[in-house]
């Protein structure tokens, strides 16, 4: 279980974390979005304990992270500024590997390495950008990791070896569970891999939900304006858009007072929104998106 | 095999609706034994916990049944269970447009009933 309470980071004054509260289960998939510079790096270094909290307090099964060996054994970042030493080639830094983590499954590395067309006599160095985040992702796959940290994983790599690695993700997943916490600008992208959703926006947590919660978070409803107008006040607006004669609001499900079926008796459509766009509409800047810069 | 995930429809929803087909084309019958969650997770590429909501529906309408230890099997008449809810969901959605596009169209009650009845009995094509 991981725990943070009221986490807080300051890069010379400025915030990157505003006091994140949460509660990770063990063993799920966990989704962490967020908009550009919301937070989730900074969130991840704070949980590998490559980074010490500016306040608040973060715990992994009652371990905090920073400077702790129980922690640094048992939890991996995979992140693009991985450095690996400039003098020894891909077989080098597998074999110095089974030093640090226990479960280590060397095979595993191998054969994935392999699969993706990497010679172990590569320097990492000299890896293509995405050859180097397919490295790390199974390096961070072959460590076994009760905590498994993967910051934007997929970065660079081209679309076929994308989608097999994530299927690696999963085959791994099921075979050895384990707390696997991905971040991505991309939902879409992750939604078959994810249990669960962690939305950050400026520092602090918009959301926690399962998925299935997400995608029941909100409904689009699309009608004649002055049908619509008149169900203003009955919902929380997340979102609205207006294209004469037409309108849509997004809006939070739980707060409508009305049922599907008085919606569509007054022509108006409801339909339903992915977690991808709840998500979008819940950190955006305005309620009417781009459209309100040039108004 | 996919499932859609560009689609609005969740993907534990899509996983139930896949089961329910595969029973209506009898490739899963009474009695006989389901896919485990990890099974699904694997075959459709999806998170284990989504494939499991899956299941859950199905269990909570009765259309599997749970043994302990063993995994889930199909409920003896699930078959006729799902085309039953099938027959009444497709043919009420049909029923709310036809009332739709009557009150659209100042069709009366009477009208609508006497139009339903003359199709009934074949008076019209």
């Amino acid at each position: 279980m991981i725990q943070c309470t009221e986490l807080t980071k300051s890069y010379r004054g400025k915030q990157a974390l505003a006091g994140v509260t949460c509660a990770l289960d063990e063993q799920k998939i966990i989704g962490l979005v967020g908009r550009n510079g919301a937070g989730k790096s900074t969130m991840l270094k704070i949980l590998a304990g490559h980074l010490k909290p500016t306040d608040g307090e973060v715990c992994i099964n009652n371990d905090k992270p920073f400077n702790n060996l129980t922690v640094a054994t048992n939890t991996i970042l995979i992140e693009e500024a991985m450095t690996f030493p400039n003098n020894s080639d891909v077989a080098h830094i597998l074999k110095s590997a089974e030093k640090f983590y226990p479960n280590w499954q060397g095979d595993l590395a191998k054969k994935l390495l392999s699969y993706a067309g990497l010679s172990p006599k590569n320097f990492h160095y000299n890896l293509s950008k995405g050859q180097r985040s397919t490295f790390n992702l199974i390096y961070g796959l072959a460590s076994r990791c009760a905590v498994t940290l993967l910051d934007e994983p997929m970065n660079g790599m081209d679309e076929a070896i994308r989608s097999d690695m994530y299927r690696a993700i999963l085959k791994e997943y099921i075979a050895h569970p384990r707390t696997i916490i991905i971040s991505s600008h991309h939902l879409k992208e992750i939604e078959h891999l994810i249990e669960e959703i962690l939305l950050i926006d400026n520092g602090k947590v918009a959301l926690h939900e399962s998925l299935e919660h997400m995608q029941q978070y909100a409904v689009r409803l699309i009608g004649q304006r002055d049908a619509l107008e008149q169900y203003r006040t009955q919902a929380n607006i997340l979102f609205e858009k207006q294209e004469a004669p037409f309108a849509e609001m997004v809006v939070q499900a739980q707060t409508l007072t009305l049922n599907e079926q008085q919606l569509r008796d007054a022509n108006i459509q409801v339909l339903p929104v992915s977690a991808s766009d709840v998500c979008k509409y819940v950190t955006a800047k305005s309620r009417g998106g781009i459209d309100d810069v040039f108004e | 095999m996919n499932v859609n995930v560009e689609s609005t429809t969740p993907i534990y929803v899509q996983i139930a609706d896949w089961i329910r087909n595969e029973i209506l084309a009898d490739r899963l019958t009474a009695d006989g034994k389901v896919y485990s969650q990890y099974q699904l997770a694997e075959m459709f590429n999806i998170n284990p916990a989504t494939a499991g909501k899956g299941l859950t529906i199905l269990l909570d309408e009765n259309i599997l049944y749970k043994k302990r230890g063993l995994g889930m099997f199909v409920t003896v008449g699930a078959k006729d269970m799902i085309l039953q809810t099938r027959r009444n969901e497709t043919l009420q959605q049909l029923a709310r447009d036809i009332v739709l596009e009557a009150r659209r169209l100042s069709v009366t009650d009477d009208e609508l009933i006497n139009l339903i009845q003359k199709m009934q009995r074949g008076e019209c094509q």
